[in-house]
């Protein structure tokens, strides 16, 4: 798979996620890549983590929520 | 026709085009002749107590057919008594009065020593010293050179005593061969530094020859380390002309020093923060009359730029130069192939494909002929491609919108540390 498919993958669950409703709560950063937190308002819903592996998904996550602070500034 | 005129920290001379303090500037002979064929100043080859040197003393290396890519050398200071040195500077001065002639000192770090050759240099009309704390061979095991140059307590007592008795501007010229330049050209600034000057050549040995097993050069079979210099050493005194420009403390002018061989080369280290540049190398490999195609093509450029002065250029690029933690992680080129222009030679396949990111095939198009082309989603941009390519104009790095805002490096850590919070210990482990 090229790498631009890898992220591709895991750009389309990051933006599912934010989809439905879901934000960026948390985030940790290991050797194994980016383990991201998504949490929804709704109790129902829950939380879901996500393990971004691709440089350019764990730069894109970053870039939302920190395109969003600059929003809210 | 531009101003070429500079003014080093009160020293005035024609052009910004200075013979750096090495063999071309040994005599009032060289210097004079070098004068009349257009250089605008000239640092006097290193005044302190005279020299014994060796046979041989110089090595270059060739590389890829191009004769001094690098330049080696394990020359001395002057071999010359100083009243002998400062008869000529007085006579060169008479006859050029208004170029600069600079003086390069170095002496044992005593006060007494400094005062002394400090006042007899004067005398006879210098328009300014250099200090030279930089010379990484013979020198160093005496204490001197960039023995001094690498202590940076030692640099600031040796400026501030020089500072004590100097009526003329001081330049401290100093050592590449230490960590973080800044530090030593700090405390040459707190010692009373006037401007500084940069780099001294870098600690080499040219080569081994393989048959003799003899270094290059020897000396009747033995060898020493020597100073490094010539174009192969451009980009590291480019980068610490620039990491001096752009530190606050650094509040003196500079005068570049490295490998700078052409013209082109003297406005990358104007912009980056040159006052005025130093060549050695470049005249010794082509002789004194290369200042002549220097001057012209840094007039044209000027024109050209319609800039009146060349004074205009210094320190013009410093605020692009950034720490890595700052640059844009969104801004994205890739690579594109002009068929027209491409010639199938394949190496940027080979390069990308052995060595990058695998993003250029070799495919065949519509008439039946062989093409390669970038898959624009997998370059990461890397220019080696360009780089390896051979033809001119087959290969560009493009601009193309990410489609995501600007974000440094530093800005995003921010980013992961206000969300790591939400992790606990527990869960890091």
């Amino acid at each position: 798979m090229s790498a631009y498919d890898e992220f591709a993958k895991e750009k389309q669950e990051i933006d599912a996620l934010l989809d439905q409703g879901y934000t960026v709560t948390g985030m940790l950063e290991t050797l194994d890549g980016a383990k991201v937190k998504f949490g929804s308002g709704e109790p129902a819903k829950g939380s879901v983590e996500l393990l971004l592996l691709t440089a350019d998904a764990r730069k894109y996550v970053t870039t939302l929520v920190f395109a969003g602070l600059q929003k809210a500034q | 026709m531009a101003d070429l005129s500079i003014d080093l920290a009160g020293i005035k001379s024609p052009n910004p085009f200075w013979l750096a303090s090495a063999p071309p500037t040994n005599t009032g002979y060289q210097v004079q002749r070098a004068f009349e064929a257009g250089w605008g100043g000239a640092v006097w080859k290193t005044l302190g107590d005279p020299i014994i040197n060796t046979s041989s003393r110089f090595a270059a290396v060739n590389f890829n057919g191009q004769r001094v890519a690098g330049f080696n050398n394990i020359e001395l200071i002057t071999d010359r008594p100083l009243d002998v040195n400062l008869k000529e500077i007085y006579e060169t001065k008479k006859r050029f009065p208004n170029h600069a002639v600079v003086a390069s000192l170095m002496v044992e770090p005593t006060q007494e020593k400094w005062h002394e050759i400090v006042k007899r240099v004067e005398d006879v009309g210098v328009d300014g010293l250099e200090l030279n704390f930089g010379c990484p061979h013979g020198m160093a095991e005496r204490g001197m050179g960039a023995a001094s140059g690498q202590q940076p307590d030692l640099v600031e007592a040796q400026t501030y005593w020089v500072k004590e008795v100097a009526t003329t501007p001081v330049i401290v010229k100093l050592t590449p061969n230490i960590t973080d330049i800044t530090v030593t050209a700090r405390h040459a600034v707190k010692g009373g530094a006037d401007a500084i000057s940069l780099i001294n050549t870098i600690n080499s040995l040219a080569g081994v020859d393989i048959h003799s097993w003899n270094t290059i050069p020897h000396i009747g079979g033995k060898g020493a380390h020597g100073g490094y210099c010539g174009p192969a050493v451009k980009p590291i005194a480019l980068n610490m002309v620039a990491e001096c420009a752009r530190h606050p403390e650094v509040t003196v002018p500079i005068s570049g020093i490295g490998g700078i061989s052409t013209w082109q080369d003297v406005v990358e280290f104007m912009l980056m923060g040159s006052t005025a540049i130093q060549v050695c190398t470049a005249a010794m490999h082509h002789g004194f009359r290369i200042v002549e195609e220097m001057i012209d093509g840094l007039n044209n450029y000027l024109d050209e730029k319609g800039l009146a002065s060349v004074t205009e250029l210094t320190g013009k690029s410093v605020s692009k130069y950034s720490n890595w933690g700052d640059l844009n992680l969104n801004y994205k080129v890739v690579a594109r192939i002009n068929e027209d222009n491409c010639i199938n030679c394949n190496k940027c396949h080979i390069a990308c494909e052995d060595t990058s990111h695998q993003c250029i095939d070799m495919l065949t198009n519509a008439e039946g002929k062989a093409i390669l082309k970038v898959r624009e989603e997998d370059c990461v941009g890397c220019n080696l491609c360009s780089i390896v390519c051979p033809a001119e104009g087959a290969i560009d790095m493009v601009e193309v919108d990410s489609g995501l805002p600007p974000m440094t490096w530093n800005e995003r850590q921010r980013v992961v540390g206000s969300l790591s919070g939400s992790y606990s210990k527990a869960e890091v482990v």
